[in-house]
């Protein structure tokens, strides 16, 4: 297998003062035949010193995905590293690392070949090295357990023995990667790196970071997502022993609410700033703020789900094959049901919060962030400053989920950081972090059927109709695009299909969430096929697999194909782990649903127990995932677990709801979460197999509420249409 | 502005604040203990949770106030050299995602298993619902008492 990196950046050996060989990254900004300019461009990735102590750069944002694990894993394993010998250093955001973000569960996807060429660039110059050293040529030579090894005499010679010659010779252009069948650190289970930190209370989170001279913040938000402040009376916060300034947020004065395509400013409102937290957050509650909402459109959830099924009946098409109306009029029967899905909140357990040093000449940040090129890119459009300004640090992250791909607060502290002419530390409290949310769309879906007399589905539609993340606040774009779009399962398993797209314009701030437009389809396409089987009295799995049919590509768009097998292998086997096929007690039921999310296939069954009191009690999860290889398995299952209750967890209770273009939830009193005597036991098993790593921290999601759903109607009879269940069940 | 003293980690600390400032600001913003975790200030998720007079409370509700004088055990002072029950079992299970909520957790399981060195899963389930996990750590962290339960009571 030979390498396939050819992008922009291109992995360069450099030699240290101190003997070590360090190997980094070189950003070739735009003009591929300049040379690239010195030290601006030049990242580390890799040192090894004489010691043989290997110090791995993890590039991307640590959200608690393991991404801080999992990357250097993949470095250390085609280098033929001694893991014990391995320290992991979190890299601060730099051009020349790119893809350096967290999101669309891409990073081991995006990073896969990155991190196998720099680990074998740098394994082939210690061969070399090696080579001459040991008198024979260098394909006899390999690298393991941090040595260079002869296997024929037995001959070793430690890493920390070769960097300084290693680091004086050209690395080649091209290199081969190791055989995956010789991996011995890759499939196995490694603690994450930062495991040891974590559990003494050491690791520094963003919202730890504490600089000299620096003041406390919090702010004050406008509850209605759009509107101002009129004005503002701080005369009881400024009397709170501690509090040093008042400060008023106008993103008017910043380029209003959005200052670029995908990258929403801050909500206006006031900020506190003191010498301490508590008393900048007791001077907020002591805040008295008249707010102008005059350009509110004062929405409500009723009043938009009410938008939401009128839009129903006027849409676009996204997606048409064959001809639907025609194989109405051919079915034996025709099934039509209409399911919804609620706004849903993040709620990371770290609140928002950013810490910003604003200096004459530099704006130095600690971010909390999954996406620190926005951050970047904010920074640059609100004050103008030029890239090589802005240093930007990525402390681990307690959560993301997709709120921090936005990044507001960030704007927020950077404007008080220049204002105070100090470092400021903003610490949003738990109530603004809810209310100022980008929140998973709510959405109304109507899935109609048609079948044969044997029940076979010869028709599908599929109209979404809600407002989409792609407008929200008036980004421009095609709705459509995020929300339901022509790759939608089960494109290419019926022969007539529609899929369709009603577009309601709010002011509700929308965005990015864990599996977020997946979420919402797979509810209501797996629930329906579910209720399909149900009609046609038919086992839920049996029904699943005749409609995928035997092992094979589906041609779904363009080169794409689904591959049913695939999809197939993992659906057999949750049967069987599950025990599917074996009788429960009465009241007891199970659910089943399985699907595709960045390349990952996923098939849950959920065992659910009918409490007396009409209470859902999740007894288990089974779990079947084909994510090609597996990198770190522990980190891996721990993706299945968080996905998985995650998705249940939303189910229950996830609601965020709108009064008067407000929102209503403001802790984990209203916006519940499940907690540990609710959370079921969860069985995951990984199909092994040789094909590259695909994306994990959101394909476990989306068929977890409707395997759930699935599961109460076999334990019940009751049918859940809309979620979250709590509102109907309970 | 008055002065407390308190015993955390069994250090005499003697500290400046306002009566009502939450123990959890005098532990982060005075004391640099910072493994004490904010997250919802109202009690309601377990991420500031410590041990007071042997007892775990939710330190975003208590203030330094009422606490003067107590003893107090943090994250921090669990252990030395990351080799407490709990912190191994914590390794040894994998259990960390984000982390965040973690010390929080093994505060809660410190005060359990202080008071019920072999509990059952409905034990743990129950002593332990006040703590809020969002990465989905819940089956670990069961894991985790029970290995640790485990080798308190047989190591």
């Amino acid at each position: 297998m030979k390498n396939t990196l050819g992008r922009r950046n291109f992995i360069k050996l450099t030699a240290s003062a101190s003997g070590a060989l360090v190997v980094g990254l070189h950003f070739q900004s735009c003009a591929p035949q300049k040379e690239p300019a010195e030290n601006f461009s030049f990242v580390p990735l890799i040192e090894i010193d004489t010691e043989g102590w290997v110090t791995l750069i993890a590039k991307n944002p640590e959200i608690g995905q393991g991404i801080k694990t999992a990357l250097p894993l993949i470095l250390a394993e085609e280098l033929g590293a001694d893991w014990e010998k391995v320290k992991v250093v979190q890299g601060d955001y730099n051009k020349a690392y790119e893809e350096q973000w967290a999101g669309g569960s891409y990073a081991v996807i995006l990073n896969w070949d990155l991190m196998r060429t720099a680990g074998a660039k740098v394994r082939h110059a210690l061969l070399e090295v090696a080579a001459q050293k040991l008198g024979v040529p260098t394909m006899e030579l390999m690298t393991r357990n941090g040595m260079v090894v002869h296997e024929e005499t037995e001959r070793k010679i430690p890493f920390g023995e070769l960097v300084a010659e290693a680091s004086q010779i050209p690395l080649p252009e091209e290199v081969e990667f190791k055989p995956i069948e010789t991996y011995g650190l890759i499939g196995k289970s490694h603690p994450q790196v930062d495991v040891e930190e974590i559990i003494n209370g050491s690791a520094r989170y963003s919202i730890d970071v504490h600089l000299p001279n620096m003041v406390y913040a919090t702010v004050v938000k406008n509850p209605v997502h759009e509107g101002r402040v009129a004005h503002f009376d701080a005369t009881e916060t400024r009397s709170v022993h501690g509090v040093i300034d008042v400060i008023a947020l106008d993103n008017g004065e910043y380029g209003g609410r959005l200052i670029g395509p995908n990258s929403p400013n801050f909500v206006n409102g006031v900020a506190v700033l003191a010498n301490s937290t508590w008393a900048a957050f007791k001077g907020a509650e002591k805040l008295q703020v008249v707010w102008d909402n005059a350009t509110s459109r004062k929405e409500s959830t009723a009043g938009l789900f009410e938008r939401f099924h009128a839009q129903l009946h006027e849409t676009t098409m996204e997606r048409q094959d064959g001809n639907v109306v025609q194989a109405k009029k051919r079915a034996t029967s025709n099934v039509e049901y209409v399911y919804e899905v609620p706004f849903l909140a993040h709620v990371t357990m770290e609140p928002m919060n950013c810490t910003v040093d604003f200096r004459a000449d530099m704006c130095e940040v600690w971010a909390p962030t999954q996406n620190p090129e926005a951050l970047e890119q904010g920074l640059v459009k609100l004050f103008g400053l030029e890239p090589e300004q802005i240093k930007i640090h990525l402390p681990r992250i307690g959560g993301g989920f997709g709120r921090r791909y936005y990044v507001d607060y960030a704007m927020d502290a950077a404007i008080l950081s220049k204002k105070m002419g100090r470092p400021v530390k903003l610490t949003w409290t738990r109530e603004e972090d809810i209310k100022h949310d980008w929140y998973r769309p709510a959405s109304v879906h109507k899935l109609a059927a048609s079948l044969d007399d044997q029940g076979k589905i010869t028709g599908w539609r599929h109209v979404l109709a809600n407002a989409s993340r792609m407008t929200s606040l008036g980004r421009e774009g095609r709705p459509a695009g995020t929300e339901i779009d022509e790759y939608e399962f089960p494109a290419g398993f019926v022969p007539h299909l529609q899929l369709e797209y009603g577009h309601v314009l709010s002011d509700v701030p929308l965005g990015q969430w864990r599996a977020v437009g997946h979420s919402a389809t797979a509810f209501a396409a797996l629930s329906f096929l579910d209720e399909l089987a149900n009609i046609n009295q038919k086992d839920p799995i049996d029904y699943f697999l005749e409609f995928i049919g035997p092992p094979r590509k589906v041609p779904v768009v363009g080169d794409y194909a689904y591959d049913a097998g695939r999809l197939r292998a993992v659906v057999e086997k949750v049967r069987e782990n599950s025990g599917w096929d074996t009788l429960l007690p009465k009241g007891q039921g199970r659910g089943f649903a399985a699907s595709k999310d960045s390349g990952s296939f996923v098939a849950e069954v959920a065992t659910v127990q009918m409490e007396e009191n009409n209470q859902v009690r999740i007894l288990r999860v089974d779990a079947v995932v084909d994510c090609g290889i597996v990198v770190n398995p522990s980190g891996a299952s721990a993706q299945v677990e968080g996905g998985i209750l995650e998705g249940l967890c939303a189910a229950l209770y996830g609601e965020i709801t709108i009064e008067d273009g407000a929102t209503v939830q403001s802790n984990f009193h209203d916006y519940r979460w499940i907690r540990l005597h609710e959370a079921p036991e969860i069985h995951v098993e990984f199909i092994k197999n040789d094909l590259p790593p695909r994306g994990l921290g959101e394909p476990p999601l989306p068929p977890a509420a409707p395997a759930l759903a699935n599961a109460i109607y076999a334990a019940s009879g009751v049918r859940i249409r809309k979620l979250p269940i709590s509102t109907q069940v309970f | 502005m008055a002065s407390f003293h308190l015993i955390v980690n069994k250090k005499e600390r003697t500290i400046l604040a306002e009566p009502d400032t939450p123990l959890l600001w005098v532990l982060r913003d005075i004391l640099g203990l910072t493994g004490t975790k904010y997250s919802c200030g109202k009690g309601l998720c377990g991420a500031c949770t410590v041990i007071v007079n042997g007892t775990s409370v939710r330190s975003c509700t208590l203030t330094v106030d009422a606490a003067a004088e107590s003893d107090i055990l943090t994250i921090e002072g669990l252990s030395e050299n990351n080799d407490h029950p709990l912190q191994k079992a914590w390794k040894e299970a994998d259990v960390p995602q984000c982390g965040y909520c973690q010390p929080g957790f093994i505060m809660s399981a410190f005060d359990l298993l202080s008071k019920n060195p072999n509990p059952t899963e409905e034990e743990i389930n129950s002593a332990l619902l006040g703590n809020l996990c969002r990465c989905g750590t819940y089956v670990r962290i069961r894991k985790a008492i029970h290995i640790a339960a485990s080798s308190l009571n047989h190591g």
